[in-house]
C-alpha cells in the first residue's frame, strides 16, 4: 500500500507575511529561507487549489499550466492560454494560486510577475 | 508540440544478438500509417541545453511507410481452466473460495464463474457492484440470482459460497468472516428460488477473478476482480456452508471425493502460469497477466515470512484488474540483426504528420547484445534493463501526492505522462500502486514502455545515453551488454572485458547479477560505477519467461509503496526480496559507495579531498585542478553530484584500500537522508546539517589488478557534455576510462 496524507500538511500559513511571498518572487527555485521552505511544503504536499503541473511543449523551453485531475484515467486539465518560457515564471504563476487558495488574497498586480 | 504516443509498440525480444530477429509489435487508434526508421542511439536526451537527440542511422529494410492498425491493451488477471467433462455434470453444483477483496464496491467483481458474457449462460459468484456477494444461473434468456444481505469488507478475509440445489429448486449464497467481531462481521445467508434443471453452456471456460466474454479455451474476459483468491472448490452436490468450509479449510481435499470436481491450490509451481488442481479431474488452468502469487492466504499466521517454509500458508493468488504483462499484439515489422552491426541501444521511430503542428514522432526501444563469448571491444557498458524495467511506465509524479514536494519544484508532464494519466491500461511500474492500491510487483516488456526510449522521461534510460554520447565522442570503442544477460549467464558476461561500465542508476540487481559482478571484480575486472542509488535493490527474473522481473518492497529502504507482511518473498525464486542491505550485501562492499540521500533542490560541485593527491592515484587526477571545484555544471541542477547520491561507509563495507577522494557534503536542506540511515529519530538530519548526507567518489583496487571506480551520484552522467565535453567531470572519467582499459596493476596498494 502507498499511503499519503497530504491533508495532515497545517503548518499555519500568516496572510501577512508578504516577506516571504517577496521572498519567493526574487528566488522561485531557492535556496530558501526556512519559513519559506515551511510555506512552500504546506503547498505543495497539500495540494492546495488542487495540483497544478505543467505539461512541457518544448523540452526546457516552454511549459504549459495544467492541474491534475484528482483521479486515475481521467484527463489532465490544460490551460492553453498559460505558457511559460521559464519554470521560474511558472513556479511564480502556481505559488501566486496557491496563496491566493490558503489566504483568500489575491497578490497585488506589481507582486503576479517575476 | 511533438505527439509521442499516437503510435505505440514494443519490440520483441526486448535484447537480440547479432543474426537474430527482433519483431516490433505496433498499435495506433488514429493512424493509419508511418514513416519507420531504425537507429542506433547515441543520445535519448531531447534537451536543447545538452547533446540533443542524436543517433546513427545504419540503413535496414525495415526503413520506409509501415502500415499501422489498432491493436487494443486488455487488462486485468485471471486464471482460466479450458471446459472440460467434469466441469459439465448436469444438475447441482456448490463453489466456495476464501476471498479477501481489496477493492470492494467499486464495480461487479466476479470470483468464480463458468460463464459466457454474450449469452448470458451459466453460473457466476461475484461481488455486485454493492460488494454484495451474488450468485447468478443463466440459461435460455432466463436468469436467477440470489444477493447476501450485507457487503463484504475491503481487506478482511472472508470464506464466500454458493450452491444450487436443482431438488430443491433453490440457490443459496454464505459468507463468514474469519475475523467476525470489533464490527468486522459481515456474516449471512440468502437463498432464492431456480430452476428444477438447468443446462450448462457447451465450450465454457472456467475462470477464476474474472468471467468469459465469450466460448472458447482463451476467452476474452470483463469482470475482472481485485483481492486475493484461497483454496477454491467446485462441487457437483449441493452441501451446506460448514461442509463447504470443511472442504476449503483442508489443505488436501480427497481427491477419491466422487462429487469434487476441482480443488485448486495456488501455492504449487509458484514461479509459473499454472495453477494445479487436488482433485481427481486434474484441472490445472493457467494465469493470465501475471497476477501476484506468493500472497498470504487465509491461514498465514505470521509463523513465517518467507513462502517457501510453509506454501501452504500462501495458497492466495493476488489478482488485479489492471494487470498487464503481455500486450499479445502481433507483429508488424521484422528484422534479423546483421551480425556486423554495433551492440548498442537501438530504437525503431515512427514518424507522422510531419510539418503539421502536431507532428507524431514516437519510438520503440530494444537493445543489441554483444553476444555472449564474442566481444568486440574492451569496454563494455551496461544497459541497465532491470532497472529499465522497474521504471517501466511509472506514474508516480501522476499518482503519488507527495512529488512535488520530493522533487522540491512543480512537476512538468511530458506528453508521455498526459497519456499515462489516461491510459492506465499499459500498465504501470514497480513503484505504482495498482487501482487497489496494492503495489506492482511484476514488470514485463511485452507492452509499450513509454520511458525507456529516446524522447522518453530521462531518468534511467535517456540519463544513461548520455554516457553514450561522452563515449561516441571520445572515440571509446564499446560493446552493450544487458542486465537480462548478466543474470542469464553470470560474470562470464562480464569475463571478456577489460572494463565494465555501469550507468547513472544500475538500481536493481538479483543474486545471480550481483554475484557477476563481485566475481568479475575479484577476477581482475575493473568497474566503473558513474551513478548513484546502484545495487540496491533485490530483485528476481522470471526463470522462463525473458524480459519479467520481480521486487517485493517491503519494510524498509525508499519505497513508494510498502510491501504486504509475509509477502516480501520473491515468486519467481523464493527469494528474499528488499535491499541488498538487507541481504548481507550492502552496496558499499561492492562498489566502495551506498545509496544515502536524495536531493532534489539542486546538484552540487563535490570538492577534492586529501587522498586524490596520493601518488598511486595520480593517473586519474591529471589535468584537474584539485583546488577548484568539481562539476558545478551539468544538466540535472547544475552540479554533477545531485539527485541520488552514494557515500562511503566503512561500516557497511567500504574496503580498507578505498581512496576516499572527493565529497559533496553540503548539500543543504534539500539532501534528504533515506529511511534505512535513520535508526532513532531526531531533528537536524537533513543536508544542511548532517555531513552524512553526501556524494563521495571513490577508487579501490581489487584482486588480481582489477579496480572499482565510484562517482556516487545520478547526475554526474549528465555532466559529462559540459562545454563541449571539455570540463572536469569529463577529464576525470577519461582518465580512469584510460587507465582502467590498461592491464598493468595497480601499485603500492599491499595487495
Amino acid at each position: 500500500m502507498l499511503v499519503n496524507h497530504p491533508e495532515a500538511a497545517h503548518w499555519p500559513v500568516d496572510p501577512s507575511r508578504l516577506d516571504l511571498v517577496e521572498e519567493f518572487r526574487r528566488k522561485p527555485r531557492g535556496p530558501h529561507s526556512d519559513e519559506l521552505q515551511k510555506l512552500l511544503h504546506r503547498m505543495r504536499w497539500s495540494g492546495v487549489g488542487r495540483r497544478h503541473v505543467l505539461v512541457v511543449l518544448e523540452p526546457n523551453r516552454r511549459w504549459m499550466l495544467a492541474r491534475m485531475p484528482g483521479r486515475r484515467g481521467a484527463p489532465v486539465e490544460t490551460f492553453p492560454n498559460q505558457v511559460f518560457t521559464s519554470l521560474a515564471e511558472a513556479e511564480w504563476a502556481v505559488f501566486a494560486l496557491r496563496w491566493e487558495a490558503l489566504t483568500g488574497q489575491t497578490l497585488a498586480p506589481s507582486r503576479t510577475t517575476p | 508540440m511533438t505527439d509521442t504516443t499516437a503510435v505505440l509498440g514494443y519490440a520483441w525480444p526486448l535484447v537480440v544478438s547479432p543474426g537474430e530477429e527482433v519483431a516490433f509489435h505496433l498499435s495506433s487508434a488514429t493512424l493509419e500509417g508511418a514513416e519507420a526508421t531504425l537507429l542506433r542511439v547515441r543520445c535519448a536526451d531531447p534537451d536543447p541545453d545538452g547533446p540533443g537527440l542524436r543517433f546513427h542511422q545504419p540503413g535496414t529494410p525495415l526503413d520506409g511507410p509501415v502500415a499501422l492498425r489498432h491493436q487494443p491493451l486488455r487488462p486485468g488477471s485471471c486464471a482460466l481452466i479450458p471446459d472440460a467433462p467434469a466441469l459439465n455434470r448436469p444438475g447441482a453444483l456448490s463453489v466456495a473460495a476464501f476471498i479477501h477483496p481489496t477493492a470492494p464496491g467499486t464495480g461487479p467483481q466476479t470470483l468464480l464463474s463458468r460463464w459466457r458474457d454474450d449469452t448470458a449462460e451459466g453460473w457466476r459468484l461475484a461481488l455486485d457492484a454493492e460488494a454484495r456477494l451474488e450468485f447468478t444461473l443463466g440459461a435460455q434468456g432466463r436468469l436467477w440470482r440470489v444477493t447476501a444481505p450485507r457487503p463484504v469488507l475491503e481487506r478482511e478475509w472472508i470464506f464466500v459460497g454458493a450452491c444450487y440445489d436443482p431438488a430443491q429448486g433453490r440457490i443459496t449464497v454464505f459468507q463468514s468472516s474469519l475475523d467476525a467481531q470489533a464490527g468486522r462481521d459481515t456474516g449471512g445467508m440468502a437463498s432464492a428460488e431456480a430452476p428444477r434443471e438447468i443446462a450448462w453452456p457447451a465450450d465454457t471456460a472456467l475462470v477464476i477473478a474474472a468471467h468469459a466474454l465469450e466460448a472458447g479455451a482463451a476467452p476474452r474476459t470483463a469482470g475482472h476482480f481485485d483481492g486475493k483468491i484461497d483454496r477454491p472448490r467446485l462441487l457437483s452436490a449441493a452441501r451446506d456452508e460448514a461442509a463447504l468450509r470443511a472442504l476449503a479449510e483442508s489443505l488436501t481435499p480427497s481427491p477419491a471425493e466422487p462429487d469434487l470436481v476441482g480443488a485448486w491450490d495456488f501455492s504449487r509451481e509458484m514461479s509459473t502460469d499454472i495453477i494445479r488442481d487436488l482433485s481427481a479431474n486434474r484441472l490445472d488452468g493457467r494465469l493470465r497477466q501475471m497476477p501476484m502469487r506468493a500472497a498470504t492466504g487465509a491461514n498465514w499466521d505470521g509463523r513465517t515470512v518467507q513462502w517457501t517454509e510453509a506454501p501452504e500458508l500462501y495458497g492466495a493468488i493476488h489478482f488485479h484488474s489492471d494487470d498487464m504483462h503481455d500486450a499479445g499484439w502481433s507483429p508488424d515489422l521484422r528484422l534479423t540483426i546483421p551480425e556486423d552491426w554495433r551492440s548498442g541501444f537501438y530504437a525503431l521511430r515512427l514518424r507522422a504528420r510531419q510539418g503539421g503542428e502536431d507532428p507524431v514522432e514516437s519510438f520503440v526501444a530494444f537493445f543489441v547484445r554483444a553476444p555472449l563469448g564474442r566481444p568486440r571491444a574492451k569496454l563494455a557498458f551496461v544497459a541497465s534493463t532491470a532497472t529499465f524495467l522497474a521504471y517501466a511506465n511509472s506514474a508516480l509524479r501522476l499518482d503519488q501526492v507527495h512529488a512535488e514536494a520530493m522533487l522540491e519544484g512543480l512537476i512538468a508532464l511530458s506528453r508521455d505522462d498526459v497519456y499515462l494519466q489516461e491510459h492506465r491500461e499499459l500498465g504501470l511500474s514497480t513503484y505504482d500502486t495498482h487501482s487497489d492500491g496494492s503495489g506492482w510487483c511484476y514488470s514485463t516488456a511485452k507492452r509499450p514502455i513509454l520511458n525507456m526510449r529516446p524522447r522518453g522521461a530521462t531518468f534511467n534510460y535517456g540519463n544513461d545515453t548520455h554516457i553514450l554520447d561522452w563515449l561516441e565522442q571520445i572515440g571509446q570503442d564499446y560493446d552493450i551488454v544487458t542486465d537480462d544477460d548478466i543474470h542469464r549467464h553470470g560474470a562470464q558476461t562480464l569475463a571478456p572485458y577489460r572494463c565494465v561500465i555501469t550507468g547513472s542508476h544500475p538500481e536493481y540487481f538479483s543474486r545471480s547479477m550481483i554475484e557477476a559482478f563481485d566475481a568479475y571484480q575479484r577476477g581482475g575486472g575493473r568497474h566503473i560505477y558513474l551513478g548513484g542509488n546502484g545495487f540496491y535493490w533485490r530483485i528476481g527474473w522470471h526463470p522462463t519467461e525473458p524480459h519479467a522481473m520481480e521486487i517485493r518492497r517491503g519494510m524498509i529502504g525508499l519505497r513508494t509503496w510498502e510491501g504486504e507482511p509475509g509477502e516480501n518473498a520473491l515468486s519467481f525464486t523464493g527469494e528474499p526480496s528488499g535491499l541488498w542491505r538487507a541481504s548481507g550485501r550492502p552496496p558499499q562492499r561492492l562498489v566502495g559507495v551506498g545509496f544515502d540521500a536524495q536531493v532534489f533542490t539542486r546538484s552540487y560541485p563535490y570538492e577534492w579531498r586529501e587522498p586524490a593527491r596520493d601518488p598511486r592515484i595520480a593517473w586519474a587526477v591529471e589535468g584537474i585542478d584539485l583546488d577548484a571545484p568539481l562539476g558545478d555544471f551539468g544538466l540535472r541542477g547544475g552540479g554533477a553530484a545531485g539527485l541520488e547520491v552514494d557515500r562511503v561507509e566503512p561500516t557497511l563495507g567500504s574496503p580498507p584500500h578505498l581512496l576516499w577522494l572527493a565529497t559533496a557534503d553540503r548539500l543543504d536542506y534539500g539532501g534528504v537522508p533515506t529511511l534505512e540511515e535513520l535508526r532513532t529519530l531526531h531533528r537536524g538530519t537533513m543536508g544542511d546539517q548532517n555531513a552524512q548526507v553526501r556524494a563521495d567518489i571513490a577508487f579501490f583496487p581489487t584482486a588480481r589488478g582489477g579496480a572499482v571506480f565510484s562517482t556516487g551520484s545520478i547526475a554526474w552522467a549528465c555532466a559529462l557534455s559540459h562545454n563541449g565535453y571539455e570540463n572536469s567531470v569529463s577529464r576525470l572519467t577519461g582518465n580512469v576510462l584510460r587507465r582502467f582499459l590498461d592491464p598493468a596493476p595497480f601499485e603500492g596498494f599491499d595487495l
